[in-house]
């Protein structure tokens, strides 16, 4: 094979296994921390109606109102020092999104492309590849990652989207807190505490790209202070197309079951027990691919006071998938224990620090010599720390915190993550705000332990040798913005970055040999602005979207060769928009609208979404009409064209 | 807001420019932090409080006696320090329930509670709990509160906040024993206890 075939296979290679098995995105560490809770949790505070709208509201409705914050330490949304995104309940229920990678479409910071019926890639300033692996996604605190590929499977994520309390999405390093692959965004789902699931919940939908799609729901409580819930889903969905007309055969089935059960033996404890289940598979070549998997965490939460608290969490979690069209089957286990406090010092420091352990027993077996990963197994520990003192140097007003995180992993040694930030509000309703940071994407087993073919080979061979030599790839962040909250009707946000990257990912031949390795041969900057607001022009109607413009210039460093167009296929603009209307006679008009911008290389052109739901609630009952991707009857976002989906659902709670 | 910006923000409405309707909106609503931001507004957790001091009377029934005369106003006390504000004021203004308008009275003291319909007690009353609900509990007067234990002590309704959100708990016992008819769909709707015996 010649060289430039060689690579040729590589990439496609990798590009296909990774369409395949292990989609999108990102990477891990820590657990979702309290900074990041409290600005959402307490966005509800700031979104309090004006009073002429809370008289019109039902006791019921008053009683849903958050009017302080659970961990007791507000911070408003519109305080938070960071390009923080919320998506709620009601946006999600509003958007006809079925799944949770739709849900995410709502969150205007973040790149999601659909590549195929059950495949999505989704990234935040940049990087929107295949491979897309700088951002860490969380579901309760438990990272969904496998440290196979330093991405997310976004097929096996799934949640009953009723139960998600909100969706925090923060564009950039998760700072200090969030540890290694937090490099360009944190994706934080939160679902509800059991109380607020009480009672029956059934929902069943039919569709024509969603074919069909039911859950059903059941939430008790034992005494005042056990609350919990169960559920179980199950949908399946259709083909898309492949650009030549035909059907992709990439049909996709899920079964899922779980549980969460809350206890609060007393004002200052929260204990907390989750868990679930799933198995699915996917129509794939010349087999359909089969995957299973579930996971049981634990946490206990103790409040000492408004402003220190601290928390322990453990889980299990157990994934297993046979991809066919990789040739390779993927079995992890993964135990992670991690502990948090905060406490203040004096009257201007706030402390909060952290330690954890994971350990992930990764098993892959090769199912041809031809490629595969070697060695086929590996335990990895992984150790982690942080400390970081938020300092109000003006009380109320000018806050400086500085942090770093410290994290040991099996391929790269120690990692120092530090950064710092500055937040200035001058009068509660605007923030200023500034940081810098370092962040690292620490190596995954794919980018140290992949090989093609899998066994030795003849000196003279063209070969893929791993990268025994890779490192983290790292980025220096500087980022500003500004949130303003006018009225309680109306938030803006901007926030603009210039990050600057080194040791990116590079695939090259070691010099006067056919030896590929994988190596850290490639640089560049990124640069872009993040627009978002969200507005309610009348009590009837509410609109939230946002703007993304997005440069780089990502090159090989002196000495290497790289395309270096693989890292990453944006955008440079995109744009989405929600309009959420009450009608009269309980019926709701919704839509939505992405604009989704050209795509370089291979080129794809930009294009407009609408989507559009039409609901009539009824006491508990709820019809509705959804649909989705209406401008055209097939387009074309990353990989597959993905069809016009139309359903139909009922929903009725008890 | 100035009457002369409104008509600027009606006129780009009316020709239906959309970025100009936006921008001349955020100039006037940037412009209206300063008057906004400057009124003192009770926590959200208050706000939301006394939107339900003003929805209890629609839930509640108060025997003829409870008032003087047929048209004389409804009255909420607020006992001890007031940490509502202008707000609860702001929410009862030109409010009417069955023909009794409503108003907001301070009080100090519970000796100097007299003719009012609900009674809020306020969290720095809550050292003096167990005397002011033996002066109040045979009369009239829906007393309200949030502190620990408010509804166990002989309270008719305690705000309880739960994970950031209020829920109410109701002594059955103490709505009796005060002639009050409390409405089964608010019931309903929250934990019913009753007065403990200790």
């Amino acid at each position: 094979m010649k060289v430039p075939a060689m690579l040729h296979f590589l990439v496609g290679y990798l590009g296909t296994s990774a369409r395949r098995f292990w989609l999108a995105a990102f990477v891990f560490l820590v657990l979702g921390l309290p900074g990041l809770a409290n600005g959402a949790l307490a966005q509800a505070q700031d979104t309090l109606p004006p009073l002429g709208q809370l008289k019109t509201m039902s006791i019921e409705e008053l009683m849903n109102i958050e009017v302080t914050s659970v961990s007791k330490r507000p911070e408003k949304l519109s305080e938070a020092a960071s390009a923080i995104q919320v998506i709620t309940q009601e946006e999600i229920h509003r958007s006809g999104a079925t799944n949770l990678a739709e849900a995410l479409q709502l969150a205007p910071n973040l790149q999601v492309a659909q590549l195929n019926s059950y495949a999505w890639i989704i990234s935040t300033r940049g990087f929107n590849a295949l491979f897309s692996n700088k951002l860490l996604a969380m579901i309760d605190g438990r990272t969904i990652y496998t440290p196979l590929f330093a991405g997310v499977s976004w097929d096996v994520q799934n949640v009953l989207l009723d139960d998600i309390d909100r969706i925090e999405v923060v564009s950039g390093p998760g700072g200090s807190l969030w540890g290694a692959n937090a490099v360009n965004g944190v994706i934080n789902v939160v679902t509800k505490h059991s109380a607020d699931t009480q009672g029956l919940y059934a929902s069943a939908a039919v569709g024509s790209f969603l074919q069909d799609q039911a859950a059903v729901r059941y939430g008790g409580h034992v005494g005042e202070k056990l609350s919990y819930r169960i559920f179980a889903q199950r949908f399946d969905r259709n083909n898309t197309v492949v650009p030549g007309g035909e059907d992709n055969s990439d049909d996709w089935h899920l079964t899922q079951g779980g549980f969460r059960m809350d206890w609060l033996p007393s004002g200052a404890d929260a204990v907390m027990l989750e868990g679930n289940l799933y198995g699915g598979s996917e129509e794939t070549s010349p087999r359909p691919s089969a995957m299973n998997g579930g996971y049981v965490l634990g946490s206990w939460s103790r409040t000492f006071s408004p402003a220190s608290a601290m928390q322990v969490q453990l889980y299990v979690d157990h994934t297993w998938r046979r991809d066919v069209p990789s040739t390779l089957t993927d079995e992890l286990t993964t135990y992670d224990l991690d502990f948090q406090h905060r406490f203040p010092v004096g009257g201007r420091n706030n402390i909060l620090w952290g330690a954890g352990y994971r350990l992930m027993d990764s098993d892959v077996r090769n199912s041809t010599e031809f490629v595969g990963f070697v060695p086929m197994s590996r335990t990895m520990h992984l150790f982690s720390g942080f400390v970081q003192d938020e300092i109000a140097l003006v009380q109320d007003q000018l806050k400086l915190t500085v942090g770093t995180k410290l994290e040991h992993n099996v391929f790269s040694g120690f990692e120092v993550q530090p950064s710092t930030r500055l937040a200035w509000t001058p009068d509660g309703r605007q923030t200023i705000w500034s940081a810098v940071s370092r962040a690292i994407r620490a190596p995954s087993r794919i980018d140290v332990d992949y090989h093609i073919p899998a066994h030795p080979v003849e000196p003279g061979t063209p070969n893929v040798n791993g990268g025994p030599n890779f490192g983290s790839e790292n980025v220096v962040a500087y980022e500003a913005g500004y949130r303003v909250q006018p009225t309680s009707l109306l938030a803006l946000s901007l926030a603009v970055f210039y990050n600057r990257y080194d040791d990116l990912y590079s695939v090259e031949a070691l010099p006067g040999t056919m030896t590929y390795e994988i190596q850290n041969g490639s640089e560049g900057e990124t640069w872009g602005a993040e627009l978002s607001g969200s507005y309610q022009p009348a009590r009837w109607w509410r609109l939230h979207g946002g703007y993304v413009y997005l440069g780089k210039d990502l090159r090989s460093k002196p000495g290497h060769a790289f395309d270096t167009s693989i890292l990453g296929n944006d955008p440079q603009h995109q744009f989405l928009l929600q309009s959420m209307m009450d009608l009269p006679g309980n019926f709701q008009f919704d839509v939505v609208s992405h604009y989704g911008g050209v795509r370089p290389v291979p080129h794809i052109p930009g294009y407009f979404t609408l989507d559009a739901r039409l609901a009539w609630q009824f006491k508990g009952l709820e019809l509705s009409v959804v649909g989705r991707n209406l401008t055209k009857k097939r387009h074309l976002e990353y990989g597959a064209l993905i069809p016009r989906n139309v359903y139909g659902k009922v929903t009725w709670r008890l | 807001m100035a009457p002369v910006e409104a008509t600027a923000y009606e006129r780009s409405a009316r020709r239906g420019r959309g970025l100009a309707h936006w921008l001349v909106l955020a100039t006037l609503l940037v412009a209206s932090i300063e008057t906004t931001a400057a009124q003192t507004t009770p926590s959200p957790e208050y706000q939301v409080k006394a939107v339900f001091l003003y929805h209890f009377t629609e839930f509640v029934t108060w025997p003829r006696s409870a008032f003087p005369e047929a048209q004389a106003p409804l009255v909420i006390g607020v006992l001890g320090d007031d940490p509502f504000g202008a707000y609860l004021d702001e929410t009862v203004r030109g409010e009417m329930v069955n023909g009794h308008p409503l108003v907001v009275r301070r009080y100090d003291r519970v000796e100097q509670v007299e003719g009012c319909q609900i009674l809020f007690v306020s969290p720095s009353e809550a050292g003096r709990l167990g005397r002011i609900l033996s002066r109040t509990s045979d009369r009239p007067l829906l007393t309200v509160g949030d502190t620990d234990d408010f509804a166990r002590d002989g309270g008719i309704i305690q705000f309880v906040t739960v994970r950031g959100k209020i829920r109410l708990r109701i002594n059955v016992d103490a709505a009796r024993s005060a002639g009050l008819t409390i409405s089964s769909k608010l019931l309903g709707l929250a934990d019913i206890v009753t007065t403990s015996r200790s």
